[in-house]
This record gives structure tokens, sequence and C-alpha cells, in this order.
């Protein structure tokens, strides 16, 4: 790699990657290397705190050397309230403690805030990643393409009519195979057991539904252990879970449903088939998925509008990432029969509300991992 | 060569590991001022045993500066990332015996498990705008219990050192994780153990370091052996 391409940030690619970035109309952010670690906390949540490089500063607050692009990129947006829509770019350093492989590596990607065409901006998130990972010499026959959807999973859900609980429970576990496996298994199995240690008199008025008995209650519990009364979990909300637990508590998913569920699980397929084949699943077990699947046909023509082969692209209907601000796409490439990926992207609706923002910001973004892009190509310094 | 062995250095855990130190024949005996971190030792020549605090026994076994300890596995576990490799149990002590449990309001009549704190957990921040918020001093073990034993992925850990169970009634967490006995001080604080919620059942081990300057030598193998548990029969 010659020296001017390193000019800059000295990332891998960085000056073909910045050029390609402006082109797409991304403007360049730069961001603090030291970042509070709340926000990276708050968001991706407490399995984080032993892969960041955490310190306190002298006042005590918690600062980290930033794990990441995407949270600070999207704090900064907040806290300049800029206006909507906008596109981010970084190429820059970020920083992971990892068992074996060095502290700190490059990434380069695309923030896309606030575009109301969430079919558009998948598309183009898709597609930028795949310019990108060409710019640095990257075909796509070079590549595995894997794309998941949560939100077909949830429709998918909803449209079996599984009790509202039991969603909550398997779309948490979504992307962690062998958690929804135990998940999918404890339903079949059945709460047998579950209320064994409940106060009769509880399980009772829950039975019966008497919700303002229960709430009154629990309220007395609440005061008797002087917890906090406008703080936490209200005598309302536990009365309502305790009724919605009870309801559910002799019941199992049933084979037809469980059957179902695994048949979808285990759609692998081109994405341009993609749709069909979930389709047929659906149509044949009588489920209408309502516009989660308008919504995948719909991207699906913005993918190849944005001139992404959909033949190239896996569809696997279990393949997801399990943080919670994750809302849909997600999708990763890989050089084929590695396991380790090159680009990784996806949509966040839920992410900038969290950080602040005062309405909800639809936001999707990728990234790309330049050392190991360099690596593979065998084009590093 | 000398050895070191480090043991609480106050209170009925220094009491008691004195005693299973004698039980192996190794006679500690204080300085006459109590105050005192000093001892002298008889039965086993080269032996020097020292007097630190049940939580810095773990950390100096971390990094290798003293060659054995008796110290609470929980602290074991919550100092140390990897303890298989870096330290080994010689043997667990039958004292000092806790479980590092986790723990909510008994007011919360719809959480007995795991995995009812983890549908709660999920729903918190669209309820309350914050996470659910865990008090304690094991962060180590929290996180792993919490995250990798049971997928829970939204909860945030605030950091407690002391009079951890009076963390919900003082508005500062909505449950904790913490050492109990006999449970007697959570149920003054009006909180229940999950039914599967016992992180750890601790007890006092000797532990050897593994990386310390002593951990191949024929000394430590002889001190070692001086407490396995003979074999049955």
């Amino acid at each position: 790699m010659s020296a001017e391409t390193r000019a800059g940030t000295g990332a891998p690619y960085d000056a073909e990657l910045g050029a390609l970035f402006a082109a797409r109309g991304a403007a360049r952010v730069d961001v603090p290397i030291i970042q509070p670690a709340d926000p990276y906390l708050d968001t991706a949540g407490e399995a984080l705190r032993r892969r960041i490089f955490l310190t306190r500063g002298e006042a005590g607050e918690t600062l980290c050397l930033r794990p990441d692009f995407t949270i600070p990129v999207c704090r900064d947006h907040v806290g300049q309230g800029a206006t909507l829509p906008r596109r981010y770019s970084y190429v820059g350093l970020v920083f992971r403690q990892r068992p074996t492989g060095p502290g700190e590596f490059y990434q380069a990607g695309i923030e896309d805030l606030g575009e109301e065409n969430a079919a558009t901006a998948d598309a183009r998130a898709l597609a930028d990643a795949l310019a990108g990972l060409e710019t640095c010499g990257l075909d796509a026959d070079d590549l595995d393409l894997v794309l998941g959807d949560q939100g077909l999973f949830e429709a998918f859900l909803r449209a079996l009519g599984l009790p509202e609980g039991w969603q909550r429970r398997l779309v948490r576990t979504f992307g962690h195979d062998d958690q929804l496996e135990a998940a999918l298994a404890a339903l079949a199995r059945g709460g047998s057991g579950a209320l064994d240690t409940l106060d009769p008199e509880f399980a009772e008025l829950a039975r019966l539904g008497e919700r303002g008995a229960l709430t009154f209650k629990i309220r007395e519990r609440m005061e008797a252990a002087g917890l906090p009364p406008h703080s936490g979990r209200s005598p309302g909300e536990v009365a309502a879970r305790l009724i919605e637990k009870v309801a559910i508590a002799e019941a199992r998913l049933s084979e037809d449903s469980l059957q179902l569920l695994r048949r979808f699980l285990a759609i692998d397929a081109r994405l341009s088939e993609a749709g069909a084949v979930i389709g047929d699943l659906a149509g044949a077990a009588g489920l209408d998925l309502g516009r989660a699947l308008t919504f995948f046909e719909t991207r699906n023509l913005a993918l190849r509008a944005a001139g992404v082969e959909l033949a190239t692209v896996r569809y696997r209907a279990a393949f997801g990432r399990p943080i919670d601000y994750y809302t849909g796409l997600v999708f990763e490439a890989r050089r084929k029969g590695s396991d380790e990926p090159l680009a990784g992207g996806g949509r966040y609706d839920r992410l900038l509300s969290i950080l602040g923002a005062e309405r909800p910001v639809p936001a999707v973004g990728f990234s790309l991992w330049l050392d190991r892009i360099a690596s593979r190509t065998g084009d590093a310094a | 060569m000398t050895l070191t062995l480090a043991i609480p250095s106050k209170g009925r855990l220094k009491d008691k590991a004195v005693a299973a130190l004698a039980g192996a024949g190794i006679h500690v005996a204080s300085a006459e001022d109590s105050r005192s971190y000093r001892t002298s030792v008889t039965g086993a020549p080269g032996l020097e045993v020292l007097l630190l605090s049940a939580s810095e026994i773990a950390r100096e076994l971390r990094d290798g500066a003293i060659d054995f300890g008796i110290t609470g596995e929980d602290l074991i576990r919550e100092t140390i990332a990897e303890p298989e490799q870096v330290v080994e149990t010689v043997a667990r002590l039958g004292f000092g015996h806790a479980d590092v449990v986790v723990a909510v309001p008994e007011a919360w009549v719809d959480v007995e498990t795991m995995e009812d704190l983890n549908d709660v957990a999920g729903g918190y921040r669209a309820r309350h705008g914050r996470r659910l918020r865990v008090a304690t001093k094991y962060w180590r073990l929290t996180q792993s219990f919490f995250t990798r034993r049971n997928g829970i992925q939204s909860y945030r850990i605030v950091e407690s050192l002391g009079a951890t169970e009076g963390t919900p009634a003082a508005g500062s967490a909505d449950v904790i994780v913490d050492i109990t006995s006999t449970g007697s001080t959570l149920t003054a604080n009006h909180l229940k153990i999950l039914t599967d919620g016992v992180i750890l059942r601790s007890e006092a081990c000797l532990v050897r370091s593994l990386v310390g300057q002593a951990p191949g030598t024929a000394e430590a193998d002889e001190l070692a052996a001086r407490f396995r548990q003979p074999p049955p029969g």
C-alpha cells in the first residue's frame, strides 16, 4: 500500500473509501477517541464491559476508548440537533479487548439517519457496503453475503397468534441459535411448576383477573418494604404481568406452531427466491404476515435498483444480532468459507431515542473491518 | 526456598483458617500485639504466613505475588477472569459458606425465575426510560450469570460496596446480587432469592497460584499435598 492512501487517519484504504463515501453523499465526521462509557453500556449492554477499555476520569465519570463509531456519531448528531435526513461517514480506529489479536483496529462505514423510506435506506446501506468492499478489491464473487430480518420473525410470531409473553421471550433470543432453541423447547414442554412458589391467594386473584385487588395487595407489600413509590416497577405493572403469566402458565406451545416455527427458522434461500419461500410456508399454514412480507419484497426491489444481485445474497430466517436496538434488517459479508465478518450492518430504529433524540429516528448503517480486509487481500502495508 | 501463604487478617475467617492450617500440622502464632500482621510459623520449614484482607488474597494469587492463599471462592471467581488458568483450588475447607444469589423485591410476585427477570428487564426501558439496575460488588459473576448463562442483555450494574440489600428501598437499584449465608438479611429487607438464582455456592478454599515463583517446585507440591483429602477408604 502506498503512503498516499494511508494519509489522514492512517487507515488502509482511507483515501479510496473517503472518495467513495463523499461521492455517495455521506459527510465525513470525526469523533473523539475517548468517549463516555455509559451510552455504550446502556445500549449494547453490560456484556460489553469486559470487551472495552474502561477508565475513570478525575471526577469519577466512566470513560472508554471508542469500541465503535455508531454510538458517538449518533450522539453527536443528537447533540447538535442537526436536520434530517442525513448521512455520516467515518474512517478510524476502534478499540476492543480481544483474547487474540491487537486491541485496536480500523473501521469505516456510513450511518444513514432519518430516511423515512426504510426500503430505500436499507438497500442503500447494503449496496454501499458492497461498494466499499469492492473499493478495497473484493468482489461479490469472493464473498458470502447473509441477510436477516427481525421484522419478519416478529410478524411470523404474531401471525401464529402466540401469547405476547411468548413472543417477547422468543424475540429476545433471536440471533442466538442455542438460546432460541432452549426457549422453544421450554415453551413446548409447558410451564408445569411455574406457579409452585406463588402465594395461593395471589394465584387465585390472578386467575380471576382481579387486577384492582392484586394491585392493592402488591402496593401493600411494596410499602411494607419501603420501596420508593415513584421509581421502578409499579404495583399495577406487577399485577398485570402476574395475570398474564398465570394465564399462560399451564399452556404449552402446540406441536403445529412448533413445527411451523422450526420450518420458518430453517429457511436459508437465495434472496431472489426468499419471498416466495416465505410466502409459500405462510400461505400453506394460513398465516398472514401482513406488511412485513410486503416490505421484504419492496426492499428487494430497492436492492435490485441499487445494483445488488439478489441471487448472490443468502436470506437466513434465523440470522439476527441480539442487541435490543436492532429492529429489522441485518447483514454480514465474509470472505467465502471464513467466519470473520468483513462488513456488517443493520437497522437500528430504537438507538437514537435511547441516546436522547426527541422523536424516533429511523436509522441504518454498516461498518467495514479494514484490517481484516487488508490482510485478506494481501494488500496490507 | 521460601513459600508464602496468606490467610484472612481478622475475624472468624482468620480463626478458622488458622485451625485449618493446624489440621495440616502447620501452627501459626500471631505476634503478641494482636494488631500486628506478622506471624511465626512452626511445622513447615520455609513457609511464611501472611495476614491480608480476603479480597487482597485473591488479587495477590492472581498476580503471583503469593504462592498459596485461603480465601472465599466468590472472591477468586470475581477477581480473576480465567481462574482455571491462573490458580488451582487445592482444597475446599468447609467453612465460610455463603451463596452468591440474585434477589428481587418480595413484592414482585410475578418474578420467580431468571426467565421472569429477563422478561421484566427486556421491557424495562420502554416503561421506565432506563435499564433495570442490579446493585452488586460482583460485577464479573453477575455479568457472566446474567448474560452467558441466562441470556439477559438489558440491565445495568450499579456498583455497591456495602449494604447492597438496602439499595432497592433506597431507590438506587431494582434488584441485587449479593452474598448470603442464612438469607435472614434478605428477608429483613423484603427481598427473595429467585428459584434458579443461586450463582455460586461459595466456601473458603486453599488456593495455589499457578503464575507465581514457585508453582512447580517440590516444596509447593509437598505443601499442597498436606491439604488434599486422603483418598476414600
